[in-house]
């Protein structure tokens, strides 16, 4: 591949995943990100920290986003992004404002050459070289379901639920004013670090003697005291408090919305043929599944409303047993990652928004848009 | 210039945006104020901020932009240090323990015992570690041995999936090849004919395979399919520790977030897997104005200088303006004056106007605008206009202009007449001589130099509530003496008429009586 490996030489495509809480960003045929930074902006007038994503109007969100973008290209890529070739991994449902002033930004602002959006769930999945999978995507504003079959995503059976990371967040701050923390100590940051230094999903027979009550409750894990550094503070973290957080995940409500509901549901609004399949192959991404016990509990859930829900034993035959798939390198970048492997083949030249087309339309061609979706042209 | 605090003084740059002067460029080709965000930033040089070594941008793109010499504390994020420790070594047992270690030291170490006694002598040998000097953390924390030399190897923490990796890239690199080819094909079948006589073997690729068969290859193409062998599923998921509800947690082993990130590659979650970070590198920045191309700022290339090569800033071209005081308490309604003191920075004259319209654009500069239309339009040929490529810089002027928002509430009584603001003159700084009292516009109350302090009468707004900032608005016309010039018939410096607008935030209100 001659033409290939000149241009490789020449100048590797940029891969971004701008999240709602981190952003990863690297260069294409790159085996991890070479940063992985908060998606913050730091306004230059008044120099506070403000997330990417909170603006009132959209021309607020160009400048965050010029502002944003200028840092990772000249304090961490340190390439020029004028004349280069992008990557960018998108949410399939993405609010599209925030898609055309990207594409504005980078067209405009950067003159880059061209980019190519690549929905998040189907680029996660070539990491693993299959076909076919469930991948259910823990981030921090959302948690979405997409089955993926032969490489098509089924969109009809996408599901989504807000609990994230931020739930968490919301649950643990929620539990330690309860105790009587002050909540000027919980910031953001420190809720995070609890989150994920402290706290784990715990199994689901301790889960299920809580939800009952009774009087042997399993004995919690033991306390851990948290050092506020800025504050000189000490938070006690209870036992039960790093035990129960992740239960929001699996509460059983009357809603049936719960992340093992949320995952056979999905499998359900799939036609038949592809159910099985779907069922044996089942992959967690984005730094949410990252807890410890997170995979071990999500199989207990699903095996027992599989047997033990008359709902879902009418619908699922056979003998079903849920299988998982270990991404290669960490959850929280595997969405990068897949965007990477992308930015290293051909597809990059042959299917990517060039700068000329997107200046004709200033427009990008979007699955939802009906313009660009027409049987007979435009 | 006030130096910590945010300036009150404000201009409008070309692109919209106000900014104190400070941060403000100055285009003399075009002549425009110009600011961070209306100019191209582009790289002028890698450097590592903690060794100020310089280097060259295909060997720090080869080293994925981190300093070969330096790190980082993965710990704290801080610079960490080079520390020599002597370590006694018996030097017959080393011998004896390293029989292979290079010729130079086998050439050096027989005499030792012919001379000294045979017995083992002890001598000491100096070896390094890392350490942080802010968080204390070392390379022995963690149990990298310690090495010979300053700059050692120190272990380069590699991905433990590269392999797969790899053959992930050259899987998908097939793929996507073999598609292409597969598409090539069919189009090639698709394609109507170009012959006048239609022949069959066009239609079937016959020809191309008698000729393998000619040759004697085999008659398919040789087309091997890409494998690679997928990710299997499995059932069996990592549970819980079983200690996870026992043990008590010690937050002093568990990294954080930050440090995890870090470490991008493999995010250790225990203190004892952290590994010192190559440093990443700085650059240093040149900026470009988009509507010429010319440069405003062009650092010196060698990273320990701060010197520029070129260096158009507003604050050695514009006239700067910075507020005094003002007369009276602000009160809404209530007229009042302002003290501003004008800076002339250029080498020549400023004839100088504070309007409170925006004054028509220069005429020469609007001839000289169009003129550039007019050769660009000469240059791009049609061939070139009906493919739709332009040679002319056609993406700089895309960025959208904004309107300047208009944030005075204040009136303003202007100046009736205009004022000559005299050049700047550095010996003049050290003359004792008074200056010849002049006949003075009656709105100046004071003139030294190539400075003016000048009264401006406004009235705040009828309808202030208390306590808002007031801020005066107003149009400042000068004259700038162009000393660049565009064209090449004319060499002598023209002079423009400039102006730009000023935004001085004065200050609140008074709160109200009541």
């Amino acid at each position: 591949m001659p033409i290939y490996e000149s241009v490789m030489q020449e100048k590797p495509p940029i891969v971004l995943d701008i999240g709602t809480a981190y952003t990863k960003l690297g260069f294409a045929a790159e085996a991890y990100p070479r940063k992985i930074m908060p998606t913050e902006v730091v306004m230059t007038t008044t120099g506070i920290r403000k997330r990417l994503f909170d603006y009132d109007t959209p021309e607020e969100l160009y400048d965050q986003l010029v502002d944003f973008l200028q840092t990772i290209f000249f304090k961490h890529l340190l390439v020029s992004p004028k004349e280069r070739k992008f990557v960018l991994v998108e949410n399939v449902f993405g609010p599209t404002v925030l898609r055309e002033t990207l594409a504005r930004v980078l067209f405009v602002h950067f003159d880059v050459s061209s980019v190519l959006f690549v929905p998040v769930h189907l680029i996660a999945l070539s990491t693993l070289a299959v076909p076919t999978a469930l991948v259910v995507d823990v981030g921090y504003s959302e948690t979405s379901v997409m089955p993926v079959f032969s490489g098509v995503q089924i969109m009809a059976a996408f599901k989504d639920q807000s609990y994230g990371g931020s739930a968490i967040h919301a649950e643990i701050k929620r539990q330690l004013v309860e105790q009587g923390v002050k909540e000027s100590l919980l910031t953001e940051s420190v809720l995070e670090d609890i989150k994920v230094r402290t706290c784990f999903v715990t199994t689901m027979e301790r889960a299920q003697a809580r939800v009952n009550g009774g009087e042997d409750q399993p004995t919690p894990a033991p306390d851990v005291d948290y050092i506020v550094s800025d504050n000189d503070a000490v938070i006690q973290v209870p036992g039960l408090l790093r035990e129960t957080v992740y239960e929001i995940m699996f509460e059983a409500s009357n809603e049936r919305d719960s992340l093992p509901h949320l995952i056979l549901r999905s499998i359900l609004d799939c036609t038949l043929d592809v159910r099985r399949a779907l069922v044996e192959s089942v992959f967690l991404v984005g730094g949410g599944s990252m807890v410890q016990g997170l995979l071990a509990r999500l199989r207990q859930e699903l095996q027992h409303l599989l047997a033990e829900d008359p709902f879902y034993a009418e619908r699922f035959h056979g003998q079903l047993q849920f299988k998982f798939f270990n991404a290669i390198g960490k959850q929280n970048f595997t969405a990068w990652l897949g965007g990477a492997l992308c930015g290293a083949t051909d597809l990059i030249q042959t299917r990517s928004l060039v700068k000329e087309t997107y200046l004709k339309s200033e427009h990008v061609p979007d699955w939802s848009n009906l313009c660009d979706n027409r049987p007979t042209g435009s | 210039m006030s130096f910590m605090q945010p300036s009150p003084v404000k201009y409008a740059c070309s692109c919209g945006i106000l900014n104190p002067i400070n941060k403000l460029f100055f285009c003399r080709h075009c002549p425009k104020l110009r600011c961070g965000f209306c100019v191209t930033h582009e790289i002028e040089s890698h450097f590592c901020s903690n060794c100020l070594e310089n280097i060259p941008s295909t060997e720090a793109r080869h080293k994925k932009n981190c300093c070969a010499n330096c790190f980082d504390c993965p710990c704290c994020q801080h610079t960490l240090s080079a520390r020599a420790s002597t370590v006694p070594v018996v030097r017959k047992t080393e011998e004896a323990k390293e029989p292979k270690d290079g010729d130079s030291k086998g050439d050096v170490t027989p005499p030792v015992p012919a001379t000294s006694k045979p017995s083992a002598v002890p001598t000491t040998k100096k070896m390094y570690y890392l350490s942080c000097l802010s968080c204390r953390w070392t390379t022995r924390d963690v149990g990298i041995p310690d090495q010979g030399v300053a700059t050692g190897t120190w272990p380069d923490n590699e991905c433990l999936y590269q392999a797969r990796f790899n053959a992930l890239v050259e899987y998908f690199q097939a793929v996507v090849l073999q598609e292409k080819q597969e598409k090539l094909e069919f189009m090639r079948r698709k394609a109507p004919k170009q012959h006048k006589f239609p022949s069959l073997t066009d239609r079937t690729g016959l020809t191309v395979s008698l000729i393998r068969r000619q040759i004697g290859w085999n008659d398919k193409a040789p087309k091997a399919k890409a494998v690679i062998t997928p990710v299997e599923a499995t059932a069996e998921v990592e549970g819980l520790p079983a200690n996870i509800f026992t043990e008590p947690l010690n937050l002093r082993n568990v990294t954080t977030i930050t440090q995890r990130h870090s470490q991008p590659a493999d995010q250790p979650t225990a203190v004892v897997s952290l590994y010192p970070q190559r440093r990443s590198l700085w650059i240093k920045r040149s900026l470009r104005c988009r509507q010429c191309e010319h440069n405003l700022i062009k650092p010196e290339y060698h990273p320990t200088s701060i010197k520029y090569r070129i260096q158009l800033f507003a604050s050695y071209h514009v006239p700067e303006v910075v507020m005094v005081r003002c007369e009276q308490p602000l009160v809404a309604g209530k007229s009042n004056a302002i003290l501003l003191k004008l800076t002339n920075p250029t080498m020549y004259d400023m004839t100088i106007r504070l309007l409170t319209t925006s004054p028509p654009e220069d005429p020469q500069l609007l001839t000289e605008a169009t003129r550039v239309v007019k050769e660009e339009s000469i240059t791009s040929s049609p061939l070139l206009k009906t493919v739709g490529i332009t040679l002319s810089r056609q993406n700089s002027t895309r960025e959208v202009k904004r309107d300047v928002i208009d944030v005075s509430n204040a009136e303003i009584v202007p100046l009736e007449s205009d004022f000559v603001l005299s050049q700047r003159d550095d010996s003049k700084e050290f003359d004792e001589d008074v200056q010849l009292p002049t006949e003075e516009p009656k709105f100046i109350v004071w003139r030294k130099g190539n400075k003016v302090l000048l009264r401006l009468q406004f009235t705040p707004a009828e309808k202030l509530p208390g306590s808002t900032d007031v801020v005066l608005g107003f149009y400042m016309q000068y004259t700038y003496v162009n000393t660049v010039n565009n064209t090449p018939e004319k060499r002598e410096p023209t002079t423009h008429a400039l102006h730009s607008r000023v935004f001085i935030t004065a200050g609140a209100t008074e709160q109200k009586a009541n």
